[in-house]
């Protein structure tokens, strides 16, 4: 147990130093942590678990509040906890006294449920199998091989939407359009347009990384991109957290991107792993931001100027789902109004928040 | 033959209910009156119970000028007492599962308003201005709430003109604190500048995730989305109808009397008649200031014939989903979209 609590405290350290960033990082770490936990500890009951991993996750979201993927992940392996919990429960009761439940027809939430019966908390009497740990932990593990052949589902889907000599513009770096770009450059030829991404130019690096593929791409500064946008074919972005009502919190200059694009009606596509979805809402728009040193805006060999002025340096941009036409993600694509769908079949609506 | 189920009158006990308790909205007192009726029936086959309640249901619909949240609390019923008809060992003892159903389901629709208002409330920003329309219960508790929690909000709520559920929501919101302006309901587009989000109540939410609300909304919605103010809908999910407006006049409220023109020579008269003194009263009293004249004719035309014109207009409008960013649910914070889902979940 006191094992656990280290590793635990290892992982909130360092969340809360930013020595572990990026969803696809966190995602795991926090998984393989998970499976420690409910592996190594003492657990008998359906409550006792789900409180414990709540407790684990509780203390690593705030941690780091804007790595949304912790939560998503933590709420993921919850789900797979109640889903066993009910299916040994429903195995036993049925032993027991045959055919008298019928199987219930609707998910959790429905209106039905309003004149239905009140929703049956898990029995803390029932004897549960002895394969339940190891079935719990065989399903996360079905997780945990999600999360790490998540490009291939969504690379796969490249050649369906990149189309010979276009035009495909993004902004910063990430992994999962790379993989995308560099899946559909094996059988088209096309060109991309990067956008630097000052000031962490990570926009550069992506450049850099698709031209070692072999595709032909063009470094453009941000304010250059509304200037550009009316020849473009695609907008294709990467993104840091998709919130439950389609907005994504991406890297700042995504939503000036993205409205460019709107204003030329462009399709805007963004690749993301359903890991990054969340089932929050923003409920303002800098609630998932982070301001990160200024340095890099404004250093401080500007000394004198420095002092008359405030220099903030936001990460993240929030965009709003009206921006987006289509999320290209490890199940499918799916427009932005799908998103509460995915939501209800990957989380149990009574995790949205941690209440303990 | 009808069934006139032994001298229990449905649209009363309906009625009652209502002036009874006032906090009480319309499909769950409809709920209510058709369990009464069940205990009342004494319906011995499993069809004629059936009819019973069906004709019941009907009866109450078609008892008020504005049934649509009211249809919405008898279908669901209904569809509950069908769904359940299949697998009926014992009808008396049915009939009392019935019972005890429907009693539990009035006490949890009081809930459902608690948990919408907490779900709510992480919405409402600290140091925003709030815009909503006429009177609501779930908004008004929502609001009520959010002071609670020590937001600091101000509100703006329109008229209403037509129910005054304006002056109503002032009265309840100034109560918890929290400063409220009523302005009128043609000033919608003036404040929206002002205004960080607009939150509105619901008749009923529709298949296609749109509202049905009192008149005015959806004239705010649109007004909203040109300003780009997030615009929510507030409901409860036992709102939910089964119907696909595609304009306004798909309603089952409107009929051929909403917003007629009225005779043209019978019109014209009165109007004639308006013009003499609208032209007579600025020549009598020439001291008198412009605006009192304005109030004067103002009133005077309503006395003439706005009586006949006030009958025929339309008590609610049909907001369309492309208008609403999201709706406050007791089945969570649902999308326009996420209706529909929950709609074919029970009619399935």
């Amino acid at each position: 147990m006191s094992k656990n609590n280290e590793m635990v405290d290892d992982l909130v350290a360092k969340l809360k130093r930013r020595q572990l960033v990026g969803s696809s990082t966190v995602a795991q770490a926090t998984l393989r942590l998970l499976i420690v936990v409910i592996s190594k500890s003492n657990w008998t009951t359906c409550n006792q678990l789900l409180t414990l991993v709540k407790s684990v996750g509780q203390r690593l979201i705030t941690a780091n509040p804007t790595e949304l993927a912790v939560g998503n992940i933590i709420r993921r392996v919850l789900h797979v906890i109640r889903e066993e919990f009910r299916e040994a429960e429903s195995s036993a009761s049925n032993q027991n006294q045959s055919e008298f439940h019928s199987a219930p027809l609707t998910t959790s939430s429905s209106m039905y449920n309003l004149l239905g019966e009140t929703g049956s908390t898990p029995d803390d009497n029932v004897q549960y199998p002895s394969s339940l740990r190891s079935n719990i932990i065989q399903e996360i593990r079905e997780i945990k091989d999600e999360l790490e052949n998540i490009y291939d589902n969504i690379k796969n889907q490249a050649s369906l939407q990149i189309h010979s000599n276009e035009i495909i513009m993004t902004i910063g770096r990430s992994k999962t359009v790379e993989e995308f770009l560099k899946m559909a450059a094996v059988k088209r030829k096309f060109q991309v347009l990067v956008a630097e991404s000052a000031p962490s130019y990570s926009g550069q690096e992506m450049a850099l990384e698709l031209s070692k593929a072999g595709i032909e791409t063009t470094v453009i500064p941000d304010s250059a991109v509304f200037a550009v946008m009316s020849r473009v074919n695609k907008v294709i972005l990467g993104t840091h957290a998709v919130l439950a009502n389609g907005g994504l919190v991406a890297i700042s200059g995504t939503h000036m991107m993205a409205a460019a694009a709107k204003h030329h009606s462009i399709p805007v596509v963004v690749c993301t792993g359903l890991y990054k979805l969340s089932p929050l809402y923003p409920y303002d728009e800098d609630s998932f931001n982070v301001t990160f040193n200024p340095d890099s805006v404004l250093g401080f060999e500007e000394g004198d100027l420095i002092e008359k002025v405030t220099v903030t340096n936001p990460y993240y941009d929030y965009v709003s789902p009206d921006f987006v036409n289509l999320f290209i993600t490890n199940q499918g694509g799916h427009p932005p109004s799908y998103l509460y769908r995915l939501i209800v079949e990957n989380y149990d609506p009574n995790d949205h928040t941690f209440d303990l | 033959m009808t069934f006139k189920d032994d001298n229990f009158d449905v649209v009363a006990n309906y009625k009652s209910l209502l002036i009874n308790s006032p906090e009480l909205s319309m499909p769950v007192a409809a709920i209510e009156s058709l369990v009464e009726l069940i205990k009342h029936s004494k319906a011995t086959t499993m069809s004629e119970f059936m009819l019973s309640i069906k004709d019941a249901s009907q009866k109450l619909k078609s008892s008020v000028r504005n049934s649509i949240s009211l249809s919405a609390g008898c279908d669901l019923f209904l569809r509950f007492v069908t769904r359940n008809s299949q697998d009926v060992a014992d009808f008396e003892t049915w009939k009392k599962t019935l019972i005890i159903r429907g009693r539990s389901f009035v006490e949890k629709a009081d809930a459902c308003r608690y948990k919408i208002a907490e779900m709510g409330v992480p919405f409402i920003k600290d140091g925003s201005v709030v815009l909503i329309h006429a009177h609501s219960r779930v908004v008004s508790l929502l609001l009520q709430k959010a002071a609670e929690n020590h937001k600091r909000f101000k509100v703006f709520v329109t008229e209403s003109s037509q129910t005054q559920g304006g002056i109503r929501s002032a009265k309840v919101l100034r109560a918890a604190g929290i400063p409220t302006t009523i302005i009128l309901d043609a000033a919608v587009g003036y404040v929206i500048d002002k205004v960080d989000m607009v939150l509105v109540g619901a008749e009923g939410v529709v298949e296609n995730g749109g509202l049905i609300n009192q008149i005015g909304s959806y004239q705010m919605a649109i007004v909203a989305k040109a300003a780009n103010k997030p615009f929510y809908a507030v409901a409860e999910s036992y709102k939910f109808v089964r119907l696909f407006p595609l304009n306004q006049y798909d309603l089952p409220t409107y009929n051929a009397d909403t917003l007629s023109f009225q005779e043209l020579n019978v019109d014209y008269d009165s109007k004639l008649n308006d013009d003499g003194t609208v032209t007579r009263t600025p020549t009598a009293s020439s001291s008198a200031s412009p605006s009192t004249a304005l109030s004067q004719t103002a009133l005077h035309m309503k006395t003439s014939e706005d009586q006949a014109s006030q009958g025929s207009n339309p008590l609610v409008d049909y907001t369309p989903p492309n208008y609403i960013t999201l709706l406050f649910t007791d089945l969570g914070v649902l999308t326009p979209s996420g209706v529909s889902d929950e709609l074919i979940k029970l009619y399935l």
